[in-house]
């Protein structure tokens, strides 16, 4: 008998978990006449906490849409599997450097009607962030929070070697001189400060052509990647390889801890000079609190005055997935966003500049970092730059990185390595504009 | 005794000694690292043995920034695994149970020709069928949801197949001729003789495959769309990707979390794995 | 008799319906649309188009696919027959009547369990170039310890060894295999005064050999899909695509570009180059492998 009731017991244990098992789907249902739309966002933290206020800002405001924010990592990656497996969320973040591509593939949703109907054109931005949202004369996505970059100095370090504080290197040269000046080795030789390193923080390695004037794309059939300018930019990151010897170096690295930690390299003293964006205060605040420090346009070649001009910029972005269920209220949510006042919310809560034209003294006023207007006149300048806005780019993007592992390694010189980059990457770019003229011509 | 070696026994025991510390010290090292506080995990020379144990490690690991976003709740990222686990395992007992009766037991035409093709299915990769599969699960509205995940368990797999054949084999047919001439019908044969003889080969499959889904890193990293569905494998390269190089001894402390089952059920089941294990290599 | 019969025949399809359905849905299926798909340009968001051969040319062409497959078969190549021998020798010295075979075999073979996730953070924390353990140790020994993981050098070695942890299942299997040498035959070997190393050769190993051909395959098949532990530990193959693994670049073709009908034309050339390696083992095998004639 109890055998029986045990068996019955678990039968219903069984249906009870195959249930469960089926039916459990992605995102809450909706159960209160409210249609809910689901956001995915790739921030968290702070960042995340900031975005959340402006999400609760717009459901107190709404009765007839309710967003349902929720945090992925590798956001980009997820989105990819979610849109080709049919089920994406209606709105997602991402960044700028991703439009290209996924444009392309047709997992983002042309945005250019719902703008006209809502009256947002690019006035209404800092020209290089809308910008950032265009790919082939269509709009894909609005900015959230944008971001231009820019040299960050440790001002105590910056004493200790007897540099004036106040004083960040202007050109590369500089750049170079003054970190001579900085880096330290303990008695038995080992790194325990760089004055610089191009390899930090990583995430744009595909870059330093650009500050000497390169372009990795010429916009049309031509990969550009191993251009005499590209080729100066990635000679100058293996200088500083071959000056400190790569062994020592990858040594010293490897006791960096993550980016937001307080054993990032420039948060805890290992490195005196950093490139990062305008967010970089938050995490100072809140990692290295008391640190001083000091954020200036990023230097440029002596012999180039007029590349001073050039910064590097990009955007968080707000995009509905081709498949999206409620595309009239995601877009909804992207506008209140983008609204000023949303915007300002979003921003000042992650210590951002705002892509919008317009900014209000409060916010100026109360913003946290010190060096906000450095950023804004840097996003304003005339030779802004952005990854290049190939479809190709993911692709483009993971070369550019392993050959920037090759040349700071050693293995291979900066115009080998480029090279061989511009030869896989136009075999793929002739590929791609063959598939692509075969596809208009039999849609 | 057998293949004796030119080896003292002295001598032998100094060399397995020493390759079981070469074994175990990772392991060691885990549970120690795991349960120190952070600053002893970066001093050189190491620390071997943290100063105090640091239990709440392993709390921190699992409730890791429960009050802000971007948390990893780890305890959810269990219990779908073990949903998931429990539904693979029955449905991988009964549908190869069933599967290889039809094999082993019963006479009908075609039958060695098909046995032969499921034989060589097993030699298929699965990157192969990886971008097939997804297109087929889209196709049927299942990416993002376990589905994919725990359904085709049902339906059998060759080499279990072929595992419980090869065991069903060895029941002497007398005993289910028996039951015929009793009046029971195959289902009853087969429920009633032959499922309670393969009590062993039935739990090797259910390890196995209970193993393989605790383990299984690809497949949900390709069909689960949503952060709090994951499960505990995926939820830990999660977490190192987001938390990984500066917090070592919470890393240490989910890693454990996710051996620890493992380990513990390896203990209770060993010499069923052990025999399923050589069984696995015996007859291939 | 005949009742009979067709009895079984019904029963017997019955019994199999659950694989008819996961043959044909999980694998004929996806099979032929996986060879379908590699002669197409499709991203799954668009409709497929058939392109002849071209993602098989284009990977004659792409330089990181030729890069990817030659770290993979680097790794089979050491990561093999490696882990077979290091597996055979702790199954002979398990074999040679120690005490404590059950403890020692349970250690040995405790890392076999590991998930593949768990222990690539493991081995992270270990390989760790400024705290790690391992280079420590090697100090103590006044060794030089590489820079493992950030050493195009040294990535796939240090994978390689990382591997050999794991080699407690294919031990299991060995020592399986030694337990059912019959005895007899090592008597016969002691009556003509043979040495031990004379039994390991002419007794031991013929009488294992199916068993070594078994976990040379399995180790073969498993190393040329090497992906988790890769993924985690090398993103992107770092550094400079040092361990960039088959694996990888077929997973990113088809989940990172969308290119699936690319990444497809990759699926099968795997599967042509498992079923071949597979082949050949076999050939070697009818030429090495000592079957016992059945009882």
């Amino acid at each position: 008998m109890l055998s029986r009731a045990l068996r019955i017991v678990g039968l219903v244990l069984l249906a009870a978990l195959m249930y469960v098992g089926f039916t459990r789907q992605p995102g809450p249902a909706a159960e209160d006449g409210k249609i809910h739309i689901s956001y995915w966002e790739k921030w968290t933290g702070f960042e995340g906490e900031a975005m959340r206020a402006v999400v609760d800002e717009f459901n107190r405001r709404q009765d007839e849409i309710y967003v349902d924010m929720l945090t992925i990592s590798q956001v980009d990656s997820k989105l990819l599997l979610s849109t080709a497996g049919g089920v994406p969320p209606d709105v997602v973040g991402l960044w700028n450097s991703n439009l290209s591509s996924f444009a392309d593939k047709k997992v983002l949703l042309p945005l250019d009607d719902y703008l006209e109907r809502a009256g947002i054109s690019r006035e209404h931005y800092i020209p290089a962030y809308y910008d950032l949202c265009e790919y082939e004369g269509v709009m894909y996505a609005l900015p959230s929070t944008p971001a231009s970059h820019g040299l960050h100095w440790n001002k105590k370090l910056f004493r200790e070697a007897g540099l004036d504080p106040e004083r960040p290197p202007r050109t590369m040269e500089e750049l170079d001189a003054y970190s001579e000046r900085l880096t330290k080795r303990d008695e038995t030789g080992h790194l325990i400060l760089m004055g610089f390193l191009p390899t930090e923080p990583g995430w744009w390695n595909w870059a330093w052509g650009c500050y000497f004037g390169g372009s990795l794309w010429d916009g049309g059939d031509t990969i550009t990647t191993d251009s005499p300018v590209n080729v100066r930019g990635y000679e100058w990151v293996e200088s500083y390889a071959e000056r400190y010897g790569v062994t020592s170096l990858q040594v010293f690295r490897s006791g960096f801890g993550n980016f937001s930690s307080p054993q990032n390299a420039f948060l805890s003293g290992k490195v005196a000079m950093v490139l990062q964006g305008v967010w970089m205060s938050n995490f100072i605040d809140k990692y290295a609190p008391g640190m001083e420090w000091g954020a200036a346009p990023f230097p440029y070649p002596a012999d180039s005055p007029e590349l001073a001009e050039v910064a590097s910029v990009e955007t968080d972005v707000l995009c509905i997935p081709v498949g999206a269920r409620h595309r009239e209220e995601a877009f909804e949510f992207i506008r209140f966003v983008n609204s000023q006042e949303g915007m300002e919310l979003l921003c000042m809560g992650q210590g951002k500049h705002t892509p919008l034209a317009e900014v209000s003294e409060e916010f100026l006023a109360e913003h946290p970092n010190p060096y906000i207007q450095v950023f804004i006149d840097v996003a304003k300048r005339s030779r802004t730059f952005s990854n290049p806005k190939t479809p190709l780019w993911s692709e483009y993007l993971s070369e550019m990185n392993a050959a920037f592992d090759e040349i700071w390694l050693g293995e291979a010189s900066a115009e080998e390595a480029l090279g061989r980059v511009r030869i896989r990457m136009q075999q793929k770019l002739d590929r791609h504009l063959e598939q692509k003229a075969l596809r208009e011509e039999r849609p | 005794m057998r293949a004796k070696g030119p080896l003292s026994h002295a001598a032998l025991h100094m060399i397995l000694l020493g390759g079981s510390f070469l074994f175990l010290f990772p392991l060691f090292w885990m549970l120690s690292t795991s349960l120190k506080p952070i600053e002893e995990t970066m001093l050189t020379p190491p620390q071997w043995i943290p100063s105090a144990l640091h239990f709440d490690n392993y709390l921190k690991a699992v409730t890791h920034g429960r009050e802000i976003l971007g948390y990893i709740p780890f305890l959810e990222y269990g219990k779908n695994t073990l949903l998931l686990c429990a539904l693979g395992v029955v449905g991988t007992v009964i549908s190869n149970a069933l599967i290889a009766y039809g094999f082993a037991r019963l006479r009908w035409p075609g039958r060695n020709i098909f046995f032969g093709i499921t034989l060589a299915t097993m030699m298929i990769p699965f990157p192969v069928l990886m971008v097939p599969m997804f297109v087929l699960f889209r196709e049927l509205g299942w990416v993002g949801t376990f589905r994919p995940l725990w359904i085709p368990a049902w339906f059998g797999s060759a080499f279990n197949i072929f595992l419980l054949r090869q065991f069903f084999l060895t029941i002497p047919r007398e005993l289910s001729d028996a039951a015929v001439v009793d009046g029971c019908s195959e289902f009853q044969v087969f429920r009633h003789v032959i499922l309670p003889l393969s009590r062993p080969a039935l739990s090797v499959v259910a390890l196995f495959y209970f193993l393989f889904t605790w383990n299984d890193f690809l497949g949900p990293l390709i069909y689960l769309t949503d952060q709090r569905m994951f499960t505990l494998s995926l939820g830990l390269q999660f977490y190192q990707s987001q938390h990984g190089g500066t917090e070592w001894h919470l890393l240490m402390a989910a890693a454990t979390i996710v051996v620890l089952p493992v380990i513990v059920l390896f203990f209770f089941t060993q010499r069923t794995f052990i025999q399923g294990i050589a069984l696995t290599g015996m007859k291939g | 008799m005949r009742g009979l019969r067709r009895r079984e025949l019904w029963a017997g399809l019955a019994f199999v319906s659950p694989w008819v359905v996961g043959l044909g849905v999980f694998l004929i299926y996806p099979i032929v649309a996986s060879l379908y798909y590699s002669f197409c340009d499709y991203s799954v968001l668009d409709r497929a188009r058939p392109i002849g051969l071209a993602n098989y040319t284009d990977l004659a062409k792409d330089s990181l696919f030729w890069k990817s497959l030659f770290n993979t078969l680097f790794y089979a190549a050491l990561a093999v027959p490696l882990g077979l021998g290091l597996a055979l020798a702790l199954a002979l010295l398990l074999n040679s009547g120690v005490r404590g075979l059950t403890v020692y075999r349970t250690i040995f073979f405790l890392p076999a369990l590991m998930p593949m996730v768990a222990l690539a953070v493991l081995w992270l924390w270990i390989f760790n170039g400024e705290y790690g353990v391992l280079n420590v140790a090697l100090a103590r020994l006044g060794i030089q310890a590489p820079p493992w993981l950030t050493d195009p050098a040294w990535s796939k070695p240090a994978l390689v060894l990382l591997s050999m942890w794991g080699v407690g299942q294919a031990m299991v299997i060995f020592l399986a295999g030694l337990q059912d040498v019959p005895e007899h035959l090592y008597e016969a070997a002691d009556l003509d005064g043979a040495s031990w190393w004379d039994k390991i050769r002419h007794v031991t190993l013929p009488m294992i050999s199916p068993v070594i051909l078994f976990n040379g395959i399995m180790g073969i098949i498993g190393s040329l899909q090497f992906f988790a532990i890769p993924y985690i530990m090398t993103p992107n193959g770092q550094p400079a695509r040092s361990a960039y693994f088959y694996a990888m670049y077929l997973y990113d073709n088809a989940f990172l570009y969308l290119r699936m009908g690319y990444a497809s034309a990759m699926a099968w050339i795997l599967f042509i180059l498992i079923f071949c390696l597979t082949l050949v083992s076999l050939r070697l095998a009818a030429r090495y492998v000592h079957y016992e004639a059945a009882p």
